[in-house]
C-alpha cells in the first residue's frame, strides 16, 4: 500500500489535496482549523489561521495566517483542484483561551475568542455550509481530518478523542 | 521577512544573552529560595525565530506542558513564559507541595497556585534584574498558566505577541538540582521591537540601523 498522504498543517499555513490525505492541525490553541471538503471533485483542503484579521497597514506575508486572507485563499487553491465554491462543505476547531489559571486571565490572551467570531462571521457572509465547529473553552486541540472518509477528529489533553463530524457522510444526508 | 524574526548584531545579541543570564540567573536564585533546594540553570542556547517555529521548538510539539506566561508592563511591553514538560513540571510540584498531580485532570486549586507562584517569582525577579541593569522601569502582571499540549501553550502567546510589532526570543535553560533533580525548562520571552531597542538603547547600544 502507497503511504498516505499526511499533511501537517503548520501555523498560518494552508495545505489542499485531491484524493486521498489526511490533514493535522496539530495543538490548536488560540487558533482555528478550518477544514473544506468538496466530495464529488475529490477535493479537501485546511488553513491554520492565527489571528481575527489581517493588518491594514503591513503587507500580508502569509494569507493563511489571517481570518480574513486565509479563508479566501484556501477555497481559491482548492478551485484550481477543480472544487467548486458551491459544492463546499466545511467545519471549523479551535479558539480557546488555554491560560485557565490565574487572576484575570479572562481579559487577556483573548485572541482565542476573537479568532472564532472571526472566522463564524465570514462563513456566515459568504453563506458557506457549516456542518459542524468545536470553538471556544480553555481546551488545546489536536484536530485531524481524513479526507477519504471524511471523518473530523478533536483531541485534547484533558477529554481523549472525539469524531466532531463526518464532512462526507453529511453531504448524502443533506442531498 | 518572517514575522517575529529579526537578525540582530553581534552586539545586540550579546546584549541579549547578558540580559537573560542576569534575569534567569536572578531567577533561579529565587526558586532556590522557595523550594529549599540549590539549583543550578544553564542556557545551552539563545535564539531568535520566526513566531511561526516557536510552537516546535519545545521537544515533541504534542507533549504535555505546564505553561505560565506573564505579561509585562512598563518601558517594554511584550510577555515571557517558562514552559516545562509535564515529568518536569511534576518534580517542580513535588519540591513545592510534596505531591504531585498525576494527570492534567487532577490539577487541584494548591498546584494551579504553586505554578502561578512561581510565575510571579520567577518573573518578578528576571524583571527586576533587567531594571537594575538597565535603568528602565518594568513590571510583572499576574501569570497566567496552563496544562495542555505544548504546541497550543507557545502558539497562543505568538498569536498574542504577533498583534504587536514583537520579536520572539527562545531560550532553552536546563535546571540542575543538587539532589538528582533534572528539570527541563524554556524560557521564551516576546518583547515588542520598540521596548527592545529602549533596552539596547539604555545599554549604550546604538540602534540597528
Amino acid at each position: 500500500m502507497p503511504p498516505a498522504n499526511q499533511l501537517l498543517v503548520g501555523m498560518a499555513e494552508i495545505k489542499v489535496a485531491k484524493g486521498p490525505a489526511t490533514f493535522t492541525c496539530l495543538g490548536l490553541g488560540s487558533c482555528i482549523g478550518l477544514v473544506i471538503i468538496d466530495e464529488q471533485a475529490d477535493v479537501c483542503g485546511m488553513v491554520h489561521v492565527m489571528l481575527p484579521e489581517s493588518f491594514k497597514d503591513k503587507p500580508v506575508d502569509k494569507p493563511g495566517k489571517f481570518a480574513d486572507t486565509g479563508i479566501p485563499e484556501l477555497i481559491a487553491q482548492m478551485e484550481k483542484l477543480g472544487a467548486s465554491k458551491s459544492r463546499m462543505i466545511m467545519a471549523y476547531a479551535g479558539g480557546a483561551q488555554v491560560f485557565k489559571y490565574g487572576s484575570d486571565s479572562s481579559s487577556r490572551l483573548d485572541v482565542g475568542a476573537r479568532n472564532g467570531e472571526a472566522v463564524t462571521k465570514i462563513l456566515k457572509a459568504m453563506g458557506a455550509r457549516i456542518l459542524a465547529s468545536d470553538i471556544g473553552g480553555s481546551n488545546g486541540r489536536t484536530v485531524t481530518v481524513n479526507a477519504e472518509d471524511g471523518e473530523m477528529r478533536v483531541r485534547t489533553v484533558h477529554g481523549g478523542e472525539k469524531t466532531l463530524c463526518s464532512l462526507k457522510r453529511a453531504r448524502r444526508l443533506a442531498a | 521577512m518572517e514575522s517575529g524574526h529579526r537578525n540582530f548584531g553581534l552586539m545586540e545579541m550579546s546584549a541579549i544573552r547578558e540580559m537573560a543570564n542576569i534575569g534567569l540567573g536572578h531567577a533561579t536564585t529565587a526558586l532556590a529560595t522557595v523550594t529549599g533546594k540549590g539549583f543550578n540553570m544553564e542556557i545551552p542556547n539563545v535564539e531568535t525565530v520566526a513566531f511561526e517555529r516557536v510552537p516546535l521548538m519545545f521537544g515533541d510539539p504534542e507533549e504535555t506542558a505546564v505553561g505560565i506566561c506573564m505579561p509585562i508592563e512598563g518601558d517594554i511591553n511584550g510577555h515571557t513564559a517558562f514552559l516545562f514538560p509535564w515529568a518536569s513540571a511534576q518534580q517542580l510540584w513535588q519540591l513545592l507541595i510534596g505531591y504531585a498531580p498525576e494527570t492534567p485532570d487532577e490539577i487541584d486549586e494548591l498546584s494551579a497556585s504553586a505554578m502561578l507562584e512561581i510565575g510571579n517569582i520567577v518573573s518578578s525577579s528576571f524583571l527586576n534584574a533587567i531594571s537594575d541593569m538597565s535603568g528602565l522601569k518594568l513590571h510583572a502582571t499576574p501569570p497566567m498558566v496552563s496544562v495542555d499540549i505544548v504546541y497550543s501553550i507557545a502558539a497562543s502567546i505568538v498569536a498574542e505577541a504577533e498583534i504587536e510589532d514583537a520579536v520572539a526570543l527562545a531560550l532553552e535553560t536546563r535546571l540542575y538540582g543538587l539532589e538528582g533533580l533534572d528539570i527541563t525548562g524554556y524560557f521564551l520571552c516576546v518583547p515588542t521591537m520598540g521596548g527592545l531597542n529602549k533596552l539596547f538603547h539604555a545599554l549604550g547600544i546604538p540602534e540597528a540601523a
